[in-house]
Order: structure tokens, then C-alpha cells, then sequence
């Protein structure tokens, strides 16, 4: 068993591996120009190569992955000669960001900048700002015999500086390009990787994105599990029932209701609900308006529509599991063995037909769990539900990378962890693999 | 192999008995197909409801006067009259004529993307399931990628990479189908490839492909025909799920998705787009699902 | 009390309700099973046994139905009682045992839980008190460590564990009434044999009324004292057992009989008589009697009137119009007369065909575990066939005998190379063919064909008869282009079938047709060996006979060597020359096919010969029978492979050495510590 156990995660492991290869190359690797994107399509050649060294996507795409997945901190510390540091800024409630920093010997933090062909060593105070020290020593002298010096600049980047050839760098802020001469040739921008939890800056947010997904992922939750905890026991009554009057009219009814109901797309079965309750009843919100920082569950009217709709999908498909599953054992030998033993109709079905029957759709419902996921991303969209799967539509839409990576390998671990989850539990329910 | 079969024997004064056997062979497969369509009410339903908007999309320019695209600003969010059946949108284009030629969108790409999947993932099962081995476990493991996917996520990140067209919508689909396709002509090949008369074919010496192609594939007609007509179902309802995410097809051209999520922001002024888009795409996928599973449930029972 | 009548069935009628029209399944059946008594039902299958033991405790599934007649149980009518009396009888006063002892346990309960229920709820005991009675239950069917199956789950028992679970559950309320539907048939045959003896040890002690359903005469012949002969729905004779087997009435009883291999007869010294046609199906049967299109004494009043079962004497009842003159004088049945074996000239001395060198075929042991998988262990093996040597001379036949799982269909894999070899050397006619099928030459290939077992899969149902012949044809090149459809049907008359079979599709044969198309798609490369895998074992009796007679005909006429695979002692008595027998993945015993038969025997030899069901109820039942299960092949016993299990062992020397196969005489080598002369003392 627990070799069983050890294997399987394994087996998981090596799936989010390659998932990661996989959304890594699909988003980044994929015709379509993330600097571009960025910019909007008037940046000058100019401007977009600078901002491609910038964002570091003119590394080979294996080194790009590398640094998603891993970090760049420890390449970039070797390239600079120091020990790295990210400290965490606050200002204010909502604001925070990161900044990086070298160790010095002294052990203080530092960054480096260039001013009129000089080399500065900016060293952190302990109100929070720099003082800045000449440190034209730092140069190193490569074979060419040319000076250069790799540091930390104050965008989260290791920088490259050669003596004396600055390049045109260009950012784009608030208020629009803003070019500096005298600037890096080359940069690492500085993250901890996926692994270590760092999914970098959301383009479009301008924000950790681990610090949006956190928000967005339990709010995802919570319209998930009540739309579970809705679903499940009801969709298993049913189809209990069906299985139980096979070809009688109750089973029809059901088997064509779940049908229809699995079967229409989750956007329409949502249309349909808000055109019933919201439009024709009048009694129910049609569209979700949270604040951003509100409790979803503030105003639980606004929950009602969503839970509905994701669970209605949810209920057509476990209740054709069950059925069948259900169909299945009632005709199998050894509940004809149950019922000419004289047992009593109760005794069957609670000690032979479920404890078997049951086992199939635990594990079929938990693998269904990818589709259910999928639901959840439309359902969000249809009602304006402040989650996880609206934050990755939008993001698409915007091709905010970051956050599209970020958020994909969070719901695909979701995804598979439940499905590993339903096999330890398929494995601890039945005897015949428990025991071998 | 049989039309070869028939030219070997050309000379033979048996050749007409024997072209007439296989033309009577084929015929026999046809009218047990539609047996077990009039066995099953389930499937009949449901064709029917699938055979009506084949016809609609079929006959789409002669059954409406107005072009799906043209757009009448003195005529917005009108509701249904005789001028326009199912009344106008908020950009004043006739709803019925852009829900006929929506159709046509749907049950082509459908198929289309269906069909793309379906010879990969042949090709990928195959294999896999005859050699097994490491060839199986690299296959399977880069399927099980795949399918760790939600499909809606698989589908959103492929699109919002290389860009809503109806030719991605047919790829992000066609990628998302193959895993399931693969594993079940793998599974089946698995399966067959102990039969008796797959043994036979090695003693034989008929090749690897040989084998693959004549003894095993043919026989994994059954399943995989109910599995196509499943999967038309599920790429009709993604198709639509795109549409509505704004992921499809890009605007204008007609489709049932992208309508109900235009219809869906003007649905206070006026509900006919947004309901008869809706109406259309439940009644298409359902039609299909209808159709699959009381084919399917026919064929069990025959076993 | 001990003539009381228990079941009383009165000219009983099943039909069940299809798509299209109502079958009736079966007719007009009447007999009564008295305290102590034990009838059997035979028949072939589909011909209405199991319909008539269901209708019995009244569950036919929701299209059957009792059309007519009485089913009397202990003087009461069983049908028409209501759902809740009957609940009471199943399972206390009636009960089952079935087939498939595996599928027929609850896979998540424990056995002593599953046990316990039916106490719990016919006798409302407590559950500490049901336990210790299951422990009791248990004893009684002398299952191995019965505390330790207490607690266990069905997959983790043996198929004769199993089937011992459900016959001692059937015996737990002291039932007056025991089914038991094939409760054999699906166990190998030293465990059949055990448990037969099981069943008859249980019938004296509990004097338990029993319906025994089997297909086997055989098996019929050791437990019961009355037997009934079911033919397509209907019963054709019903006796006493010693009646039945010694002097039959029936044409189809006596078919039956002849249709048989004799374990006892050498080869060549008796025939098999095949009964020709078909069972017909429920759905068309023919006017008149049932079994007259079959029947060589058919007369015209046999194909008008349909004959009733009479009494013709007081313990014998026949369903034909000529009983009386069958009384008086048997029926003599025409000869079907073969192509003389030309066994006399095999004795001298033939070329070797093909040798067997030290053979070992492996199978590597999926890794259980991450270091495994990660190649730090060492590798594991099913070590399915271990060092065998053995050479079949042209011209003659090899059987090769022994239970499931002793890597007999394993050699025949891998001679004609489907499974490569893990060690030692195969030579064909001089030639090395000690690799695998996609390495030989094709007319190695050519020379070597196979006859599969299963009818079902043995035939590609995407093609018909004629296309899957001639895709060998072609593929060998055997005759030119344009005379392959002629060709084909040569070998379709080859195999006692027309022409017209050229299109049929292979869902519209019978098992027998179907291995019979096999046949000749195995000799249309014209082999120089062919190997017989199983070939009879999944056909009903009357069509084996059938195409054993093909088989050996082929053998004769085109002096073809031939493998044949069985675990039927008698049908390789019947059809080899010489005989290899296998346990474990080792030869236990070879030679010449008369002096396996004969004493001296190998102690596993004599075990398999005893536990054979024949059918003759006067025999007595054997003393040597083996115990417990066949060890894993995995790690193979040390010494003598059979130690563990067998009845004579000696001592030390068994677990530590193991015996060589040892010349006895010329033609026949023993591997076992014993002597010679005590080997001689094991009879069976």
C-alpha cells in the first residue's frame, strides 16, 4: 500500500513535470510576441527589442524555463558575485511588492546604477532609503579587455553594464516611454521560480501574481464546494433510484434529465437559469457584483445562480455514473448469490449492491473533477464570479503570461492531486487492492 | 484487400458472385446500423433533432432573405415579427438568418476537428496498445499530460496563443480529443491483440503493420464509432464554450457561442438572441448526446 | 423417511420473453428428488439445465416465466408464493451453489461476513454465535486454515477455496434442498476431483436432496444416484445412474457415450463417434421429436409425433417411440469408418522433426516497486517453462498434458515462435529456430502453424471464411492467384464443411464450425508441424468428437506431425503417441503413450489419471488425490518441484535435489526420487 502510495506520487510528479513543459511552451514558445503584446502595436523595432532583453525573452527558450520553473536568483548571484535577497515592501493596506537585493561582505543590502558613465553602489538604509557610494573598482575586465560589471539594478533585474557603451533603454510607465541612456546590455529579471512559490508579475496587474491567485483560488473554492456538497449526495440518491428501477419510467426520467443536463453547455444552462430567476422571477441576481476585497459570501443571493448552474452539470454526469455502476452490480452473480440466500431487499442493497456500486463513481466522479474545473472557468465568466477561472479567462484574453502560467499549474495540481486523492481512496475502499 | 481480391479474380467466372457478396456484405452492415437506430426511440430522438439543423444549415441561404453580416442600425433589438422571425440584434443583423448560418459554422468544425483527432489519435493508440513497452509509456505519458488538463484550460491557453480562427478552434480541439481517442484504440487494441486470430495473422509472418491495420483495426469499428459520434457532441459544446468565452471564432461571422455572449450583455432590451442561441446550441448538443448514448446502449444489449 | 419426496417437478414449462416472440426454453419436464438423493442433470450447453434449477427458487430474471406446470417443494406449490415466503426458503431450506465461485463472492466482504449473514438472518443468531458456526461450516469442508479464511476477502482464496466457501455457506442452515449448478467446471481437474469427493463425503453425511447440474458424464457418474439426459429444453431419459451409463436407451444418451475419449482405451483400439449436426436453438426447434434430425434410427413417426417421456421400467423413463425396441435389442450404429492409423509403421524408427533443448521461456514480473522501477532490484521472472528437453519424430504425435498454469501452452508459443526464448535451443528439421516469428525465414514460418482454442476469437470477425483462408494462401504463396478461391474450398471440404461456407461471417458458425475453418486456415501453408492448442476443450462433447476425428484424420492421411496441448488425459490417450507431462514448467514424465498410462507412474501422473471423472459410477473413488495449490512460478519450489504437494514423498531428498528425468525402459523417462519398483507400487 504504501509503495502503491509512493508510486502514484511519483507517477504525479512526473506529469506536472511535463504539464509545466507543456503550458511553458504552448504560452511563451507559441508564434505571437509577448513584448509586442505588451507594448501594443506601435512600438517602434527599437523599443521591443529593448523590452525582449528586459523581460529576458531573448534567452533560449530552455534557459526561459529553467528560470520559470527554478530561478534566476541563483544564476544572476553567481554573475554578481553576491549573495541574493528579495525583501517584502509595504506600503500601505493593499500595495506590496518585492525588491531584490545583493549581500554585500558587510552584510548590507545593495544595488548598483550608473550615473554619467559612473558606477554606484546604492546602500540600503534602514528607513528604507539608499545611500549612494562611487564603486568604479567593481569593474571587472572580460578577454576583449573590456570593462564590465554585473549587478543589481533597481527593476528586479540583474544587469549587465559594459564601461563607457551604455544602450537606449526604454520603459514603459504611466506616463508614457521613457528612455535612458547609459543603461544595461543585458539582463536577468530576477525571480525564485514556480517551485519556490514566486509566479512572477502580472502584466496586466502590475502585482505578485501568487498574491492574485490566493484571493481568486478561494473563491473559487468555496463556489466549488458548495456546488459539490450540493450536487453529489443528490446526484448519487438519484441515481441510486434509477439504477434501482432499471427500465421503469422514474429511471428514464432521470437517465434523460442527467443526459440533458451534462450535455448542455454550462454558458447555457447558465443563460437559461438567470432567464428563469433573474429575468422571468425576478428573484434572484442575474450577474455576481463583488468588490474586490469582499467576502463572496457576503451576500449569499449572488452564490445561488453560480452553485446552481455548476452543480446541475455536476449532478447529470454522477447520476449516469451511478446508475450504471449501480445497473451493473445489481446483475452481477454475487448479488444473485445475496438474494437466493433470502436476504431481505434492505440487506441487499445496503450491504451488497452500494458498498460495491459506490466504488466505480468515487473514482469516476473524481476524475470527472477536470471537467468540473472547466465548468467552474465558464460559470465564473457567465456570472462575473470574482475566481480563479474568471482570472485565467481574462488573462487569455489579455495574454497576460505570467498569469496564465501561474494559474493553469495551480488548477491543473488541483486537478491531478484530486485525481491522486481518488485513487488512494479507491485503493482504501477496495479489498482487492488493499490487499496486494 | 477486397477490392484487390476482386481483380485477382477477374477472370474467374466467380468474380460477379463475389463482387455481389461484398456489395450485399456492406449493405447488411448499413441496414444493421439502422436496426439498431429503430430499436433505440433514445437515438431516434435525438438524430432527428441533429438531422433538422443539418438541414437548416444545409439549405441556410435559401430559407432566409438576409445575409448573417449585414448590419441595419434603424432596426436594433427588434422583437420577433414577420419581417425578421426571431428579430434582430443589437447590431440590427436578422437573428434567424445568423442562428442558420451559426449552424453551419458548428457542424462543420465539429466533425472536422473530431475527425483531425480521430486519425492521430489512431495513429498514436495503435501503436502503443500493440507494441506496448516503452513506446506505450512514452506515449501514454505524454497523453496523460494532455489529459491533466481541464479541457476548457487546454483549449484557452491554445487559442489565446495562436489566436481566435476557426482553423485554431479546430486544432485546440482536435488536441484536446486525441488522448481520449488514442487511449481507447489503444485499450481495445490491447484487448484484440490476444485473440486467436491475431496469433494466427503472425504465424503467418504478416507484418506488424499488416496486422495492425487489417486484423485489429476493423474491429475496433464498434466502440469507436460511438466514441466519433460522443465526441461530435463534446466538440459542438466547445465550440459554442469558445464562442461564449470570446475565444472563437472572431466576430462577425455567425456563431451560436459568440451570439449568446453578445446577446447575453443586451439581454435587458432584448432576449430573442441570446435565448434562440442558446436554445440552438442545447438542442444541437443534446441531439448528438442523444444520439451516441442510444446507439450505444443499443449495441450493449445486443452483446 | 428416507423415500420422502423433497421436489416434485410436474411437467414444467419455461418460456422467456425476447424482442420479437417467446421462447420457449423449456418443456414438459418432470422428475422428483427424494431425502439422500442425488440426481444429476446433463446436457450440453444451452439446453435448459440451468433454466430448470433457477425456475426452482423462483429467479428466471425479469423475461423468464413459468409457463405451466407444478413445482412442489416438501408438498408445497412453490410458484405463485408471495416474495416474502420465499425469501424464507432461499438460502435455508433451498440452497445454490454456482459456477463461478469468484464472481459469485462479494468481492468487499469478508468470507466469515458473508457466511455469517445467512444465520443472521434465517436463524437470527448474533453475530459472535454465526462466527463460531461459519468456523464450524468451515471445518466441515476441510478448508486449509479455516480461522485464517474467516477474515479474508474471495480474491485472496484459490478457485477450490472459493468453491469450498460456497458450498460450506449452501450447507450452513442444513438446507433439504442443495443446487449445485456446474460447481466444477470451472476448477482444474485434481481440484474437481477433490472437491467432487467433497461433495460426495457431505451427501452421505447430511443426506441432503440434491440437483446436480453438470455437462460432464463423468462428474455426473461420481456423485449421483439418479441421472436425467436434457436435450434442447427437454429431459430424453431419466434413470439410475448404473442404468444410464451401462445400459442407455436414448440414441442420444448413447451418443453421448461414444462421442467420449476412454482414458482407459489405447489409440488406435477404440473410435469416437461423433453425434452430427447441432443442438437447435430454442427458437426452431423441428417437428416432431427433438433429437430426430440428429438420429440415426429417425423413422417417419419420429419426424411427425412428438414421443413423451414413458416409464418403461419402474426406475426408467425414455422419450422415444422405438424405447421398447431398443429394450429388446441395442441399436447398431453404422461405422463411421476413419483411415486406418498407420500406427503400426510408426514404430520403427522416424527422423527427428523437432528437438527441444534445456527450452526455458520467462516472463519478467512487472516491478511492484520504485526501486524496481528504478532497475536496483533484480529482476524478477514467472519461470514458465524451465529447462525442457524433448524431440517429436516425423510422422508422430506429441501430447502434452498437465493443469492450467504448468507452461504447456507456453512451449507451444514459443516452437512456433510468439514468445521469444529466454534460454536453450529449438531445431526444426536441423535448422536453429530458437528465435522469434519476426526473425525467421518464411518458409520456417510456413512449416510451422498452430490450432487455437477459443472459437470465439479464433476466427477475425471483420472477414469471411473464405477471405481469411486465402490471406494465408496468398501470403505463402501456396498456389497461383486465380486458383485461391478453389483452393479455398478444397481445404473447406478438408475440413467436412461445403463451399457455400466460402461467405459466411464467422457469427453465423457454431464453435465447432468455426475451429474447424481454423483447422483448415492452419493447414492451408501446408505444415510440416502442427501444433493443437486446446484444441476441443471450450466445444460441447458431441462436436469434440467431431473434430478430435478431423484432427486425427489429418494426421493420418497427410502424415502431419502433430503437438497436441490438452489437459483431457483422455483425449491425448486418444490421439498421441507420446506423451510429455508437465508441472510447474518441468517434464515429470515422458515416453512412449502406453507406458504413461500404465504403471509405473509418476506420482503426479497417477494423481491426474485418478482424478479424471469417468463414466462409470461402479469405480470407487481414487486415494490419491493432491492438496493445497500449485505453488507460484515465480520462485519455483526448491528440489522436486512437486514436493509440496505430493502424496509420496519421501523425505529431505526432495526438498533438496532435484530428480533427473530417469529411463524406466526405452521409451519412457520418470523425474522422481522414488525407484522403479516403487513407483511401480502407485496405482491409482
Amino acid at each position: 500500500m504504501a509503495r502503491y502510495i509512493i508510486r502514484r506520487l511519483l507517477t504525479m510528479l512526473l506529469t506536472m513535470f511535463l504539464v509545466s513543459i507543456l503550458v511553458f511552451a504552448i504560452v511563451e514558445i507559441a508564434p505571437g510576441n509577448v513584448a509586442r503584446n505588451i507594448l501594443g502595436a506601435y512600438a517602434t523595432p527599437e523599443q521591443e527589442k529593448s523590452m525582449q532583453n528586459q523581460l529576458g525573452l531573448d534567452r533560449s527558450p530552455v534557459i526561459r524555463y529553467l528560470s520559470w520553473l527554478l530561478g534566476s536568483d541563483w544564476q544572476a548571484s553567481r554573475l554578481v558575485g553576491y549573495p541574493l535577497k528579495v525583501i517584502t515592501i509595504s506600503e500601505g493596506v493593499v500595495a506590496k511588492y518585492q525588491q531584490w537585493w545583493a549581500v554585500d561582505e558587510n552584510g548590507a543590502l545593495v544595488q548598483w546604477e550608473i550615473q554619467d558613465g559612473r558606477l554606484y553602489k546604492l546602500i540600503r538604509q534602514s528607513d528604507g532609503k539608499t545611500k549612494a557610494v562611487e564603486d568604479e573598482q567593481a569593474w571587472k575586465v572580460n578577454e576583449e579587455g573590456r570593462k564590465y560589471f554585473w549587478g543589481i539594478n533597481n527593476a528586479n533585474q540583474a544587469a549587465l553594464w559594459m564601461q563607457g557603451e551604455g544602450g537606449v533603454e526604454y520603459r514603459l510607465e504611466y506616463s508614457g516611454w521613457i528612455a535612458s541612456t547609459g543603461s544595461p546590455v543585458d539582463y536577468i529579471p530576477l525571480s525564485k521560480g514556480l517551485i519556490r512559490g514566486d509566479m512572477g508579475i502580472s502584466l496586466r496587474y502590475k502585482r505578485p501574481v501568487s498574491e492574485i491567485i490566493a484571493r481568486r483560488f478561494t473563491n473559487s473554492l468555496i463556489l466549488a464546494s458548495i456546488a459539490i456538497l450540493v450536487s453529489i449526495p443528490l446526484a448519487i440518491l438519484l441515481g441510486l433510484l434509477a439504477g434501482l428501477n432499471e427500465g421503469k419510467p422514474l429511471d428514464r426520467i432521470i437517465s434523460i434529465g442527467g443526459l440533458v443536463t451534462t450535455a448542455s453547455p454550462d454558458f447555457a444552462t447558465g443563460i437559461i437559469l438567470i432567464m428563469i430567476f433573474a429575468l422571468g422571477l425576478k428573484i434572484l441576481p442575474g450577474a455576481t457584483v463583488f468588490m474586490e476585497n469582499n467576502s463572496v459570501l457576503k451576500d449569499p443571493r449572488l452564490l445561488v445562480l453560480p452553485v446552481l448552474t455548476a452543480g446541475l452539470v455536476e449532478i447529470g454526469y454522477v447520476v449516469r455514473m451511478t446508475r450504471a455502476s449501480v445497473v451493473e452490480v445489481m446483475n452481477s452473480p454475487y448479488v444473485r448469490t445475496a438474494i437466493l440466500k433470502g436476504l431481505s431487499s434492505r440487506q441487499i442493497i445496503f450491504k451488497h449492491v452500494l458498498p460495491n456500486a459506490m466504488m466505480a463513481p468515487i473514482t469516476v466522479i473524481m476524475l470527472h473533477v477536470n471537467w468540473f474545473i472547466g465548468g467552474l472557468v465558464v460559470v465564473e465568466s457567465v456570472f462575473g464570479y470574482p475566481g480563479l477561472g474568471n482570472l485565467i479567462l481574462n488573462a487569455a484574453l489579455y495574454k497576460d503570461v505570467y498569469t496564465i502560467e501561474a494559474s493553469s499549474m495551480v488548477l491543473i495540481l488541483l486537478a491531478v492531486g484530486t485525481q491522486l486523492f481518488a485513487d488512494l481512496i479507491y485503493a482504501l475502499i477496495n479489498p482487492r487492492i488493499r490487499y496486494s | 484487400m477486397n477490392s484487390q481480391s476482386i481483380i485477382n479474380q477477374s477472370k474467374s467466372p466467380l468474380a460477379w458472385s463475389d463482387l455481389l457478396f461484398r456489395i450485399n456484405q456492406t449493405w447488411k452492415k448499413i441496414r444493421g446500423f439502422f436496426e439498431l437506430l429503430w430499436a433505440s426511440p433514445t437515438a431516434m430522438i435525438g438524430l432527428a433533432m441533429v438531422l433538422i439543423w443539418v438541414f437548416l444549415a444545409i439549405f441556410a441561404p435559401a430559407l432566409t432573405r438576409y445575409s448573417p453580416l449585414e448590419q441595419d442600425y434603424k432596426n436594433i433589438n427588434k422583437s420577433p415579427s414577420a419581417e425578421h422571425i426571431l428579430g434582430t440584434d443589437h447590431l440590427g443583423r436578422d437573428v434567424y438568418s445568423r442562428l442558420l448560418f451559426g449552424a453551419r459554422t458548428i457542424l462543420l468544425l465539429g466533425p472536422l476537428s473530431v475527425v483531425v483527432a480521430l486519425i492521430i489519435g489512431i495513429a498514436l493508440g495503435l501503436p502503443a496498445g500493440y507494441y506496448t513497452g516503452w513506446l506505450d509509456e512514452v506515449i501514454m505519458r505524454i497523453l496523460d499530460t494532455f489529459m491533466a488538463f481541464p479541457a476548457i484550460l487546454l483549449y484557452m491557453i491554445i487559442i489565446s496563443a495562436l489566436g481566435p480562427s476557426s482553423m485554431n478552434v479546430v486544432i485546440a480541439i482536435a488536441i484536446g480529443g486525441i488522448p481520449g481517442i488514442a487511449r481507447l484504440v489503444r485499450a481495445l487494441t490491447m484487448d484484440i491483440r490476444t485473440r486467436e486470430y491475431v496469433k494466427a495473422a503472425k504465424l503467418r509472418g504478416d507484418s506488424d503493420f499488416t496486422i495492425m491495420v487489417r486484423e485489429i483495426l476493423p474491429n475496433c469499428r464498434g466502440p469507436l464509432i460511438v466514441d466519433f459520434l460522443m465526441r461530435i457532441g463534446y466538440a459542438a459544446f466547445y465550440i459554442g464554450t469558445l464562442g461564449f468565452l470570446g475565444l472563437g471564432l472572431p466576430p462577425p461571422t455567425p456563431d451560436w457561442g459568440g451570439m449568446v455572449q453578445e446577446g447575453h450583455t443586451h439581454m435587458m432590451a432584448n432576449i430573442w438572441p441570446v435565448l434562440s442561441a442558446t436554445l440552438a446550441i442545447v438542442s444541437l448538443v443534446v441531439g448528438l448526446n442523444l444520439f451516441a448514448d442510444g446507439l450505444r446502449e443499443e449495441s450493449m444489449r445486443y452483446q | 423417511m428416507s423415500s420422502e419426496i423433497i421436489l416434485q417437478l410436474e411437467n414444467l414449462a419455461i418460456s422467456y420473453k425476447t424482442r420479437k416472440n417467446i421462447i420457449n426454453a423449456v418443456r414438459d419436464v418432470s422428475f422428483s428428488i427424494k431425502r439422500g438423493e442425488n440426481l444429476g442433470l446433463v446436457g450440453e450447453s444451452g439446453c435448459g439445465k440451468s433454466t430448470v434449477a433457477y425456475s426452482i427458487v423462483n429467479f428466471l430474471g425479469p423475461n423468464g416465466f413459468v409457463q405451466h406446470g407444478n413445482i412442489t417443494f416438501k408438498g408445497q406449490p412453490l410458484q405463485n408464493k408471495p416474495e416474502k415466503e420465499l425469501r424464507q426458503i432461499r438460502g435455508a431450506d433451498i440452497s445454490m451453489v454456482y459456477q463461478e465461485p469468484m464472481s459469485a463472492l462479494n468481492p468487499s466482504m469478508r468470507i466469515q461476513d458473508q457466511m455469517a449473514e445467512s444465520l443472521i438472518t434465517h436463524r437470527g443468531m448474533g453475530k459472535k454465535e454465526a462466527y463460531s458456526e461459519v468456523l464450524q461450516a468451515l471445518k466441515q469442508v476441510y478448508m486449509p486454515d479455516a480461522e485464517g479464511t474467516m477474515t479474508r476477502y474471495p480474491h485472496q482464496l484459490s478457485g477450490g477455496q472459493q468453491q469450498r466457501v460456497l458450498i460450506a455457506t449452501a450447507l450452513l442452515n442444513n438446507p433439504s434442498l442443495l443446487i449445485m449448478d456446474e460447481p466444477t467446471t470451472a476448477l482444474d481437474v485434481t481440484v474437481e476431483a477433490a472437491v467432487l469427493d467433497l461433495i460426495a463425503e457431505l451427501q452421505d453425511r447430511y443426506q441432503t436432496a440434491t440437483l446436480y447440474i453438470s455437462h460432464n458424464m463423468g462428474v455426473v457418474a461420481r456423485v449421483s444416484h439418479k441421472v436425467a439426459v436434457m436435450y434442447a429444453g427437454e429431459i430424453v431419459e431419466l434413470a439410475d445412474a448404473s442404468t444410464i451409463f451401462h445400459k442407455p436407451l436414448h440414441p442420444y444418451t448413447m451418443g453421448l457415450m461414444r462421442c467420449l475419449p476412454d482414458v482407459d482405451s489405447p489409440k488406435g483400439t477404440r473410435q469416437l463417434h461423433p453425434i452430427t449436426g447441432r443442438v437447435p436453438s430454442p427458437d426452431q426447434l423441428p417437428v416432431g421429436c427433438i433429437f430426430s434430425p440428429r438420429c440415426e434410427f429417425a423413422q417417419a413417426v419420429c419426424l411427425e409425433g412428438h414421443p413423451l417421456l414413458e416409464q418403461i421400467t419402474q426406475d426408467h423413463q425414455i422419450r422415444c417411440f422405438r424405447a421398447t425396441e431398443w429394450q429388446n435389442q441395442k441399436p447398431t450404429f453404422s461405422e463411421e469408418k476413419l483411415a486406418e492409423p498407420c500406427h503400426s509403421n510408426k514404430i520403427e524408427p522416424t527422423q527427428p522433426l523437432l528437438g527441444l533443448n534445456d527450452v526455458k521461456v520467462y516472463y519478467p514480473v512487472p516491478f511492484k516497486t520504485v526501486r524496481g522501477f528504478l532497475g536496483l532490484e533484480k529482476r524478477q521472472y514467472v519461470h514458465a517453462v524451465d529447462g525442457i528437453n524433448f524431440q517429436v519424430n516425423k510422422g508422430r504425435t506429441l501430447g502434452i498434458v498437465g493443469e492450467s498454469g504448468c507452461g504447456k501452452s507456453s512451449i507451444a508459443r514459443a516452437i512456433v515462435g510468439l514468445e521469444s526464448i529466454f534460454g536453450g535451443k529449438m531445431e526444426f528439421v536441423g535448422l536453429d529456430i530458437s528465435k522469434p516469428i519476426s526473425k525467421r525465414s518464411i518458409a520456417t514460418i510456413q512449416q510451422m502453424q498452430m490450432v487455437f482454442q477459443d472459437p470465439n476469437s479464433v476466427l477475425n470477425p471483420s472477414y469471411c471464411v473464405g477471405d481469411q483462408i486465402a490471406f494465408t494462401l496468398r501470403r505463402f504463396r501456396s498456389v497461383p492467384k486465380n486458383q485461391i478461391q478453389s483452393e479455398v474450398e478444397r481445404l473447406l471440404l478438408a475440413v467436412k464443411l461445403d463451399e457455400s461456407y466460402y461467405y459466411r461471417m464467422p457469427r453465423q458458425l457454431s464453435g465447432g464450425e468455426k475451429q474447424r475453418i481454423g483447422i483448415a486456415r492452419a493447414i492451408a501453408s501446408n505444415p510440416g508441424l502442427l501444433i493443437c492448442d486446446e484444441p476441443v476443450s471450450a466445444l460441447d462433447v458431441s462436436v469434440q468428437a467431431a473434430v478430435l476425428n478431423l484432427l486425427l484424420e489429418i494426421q493420418t492421411k497427410q502424415d502431419t506431425t502433430m503437438i497436441l496441448i490438452s489437459h483431457d488425459l483422455s483425449s491425448v490417450r486418444f490421439f498421441s503417441e507420446d506423451v510429455a507431462v508437465m508441472y510447474l514448467g518441468k517434464i515429470v514424465e515422458i515416453g512412449d503413450c502406453e507406458a504413461i498410462y500404465k504403471p509405473p507412474y509418476h506420482p503426479y501422473t497417477a494423481a491426474l489419471l485418478a482424478a479424471v471423472p469417468r463414466p462409470n459410477p461402479d469405480l470407487p473413488a481414487s486415494h490419491v488425490r493432491l492438496h493445497g495449490r500449485v505453488p507460484s512460478a515465480v520462485n519455483p519450489p526448491s528440489g522436486c518441484r512437486f514436493h509440496t504437494r505430493c502424496p509420496f514423498k519421501i523425505g529431505d531428498i526432495c526438498e533438496a535435489e532435484e530428480p533427473l528425468l530417469r529411463h524406466l525402459s526405452e521409451n519412457h523417462s520418470i523425474a522422481c526420487h522414488l525407484t522403479g519398483d516403487q513407483l511401480c507400487q502407485i496405482t491409482i
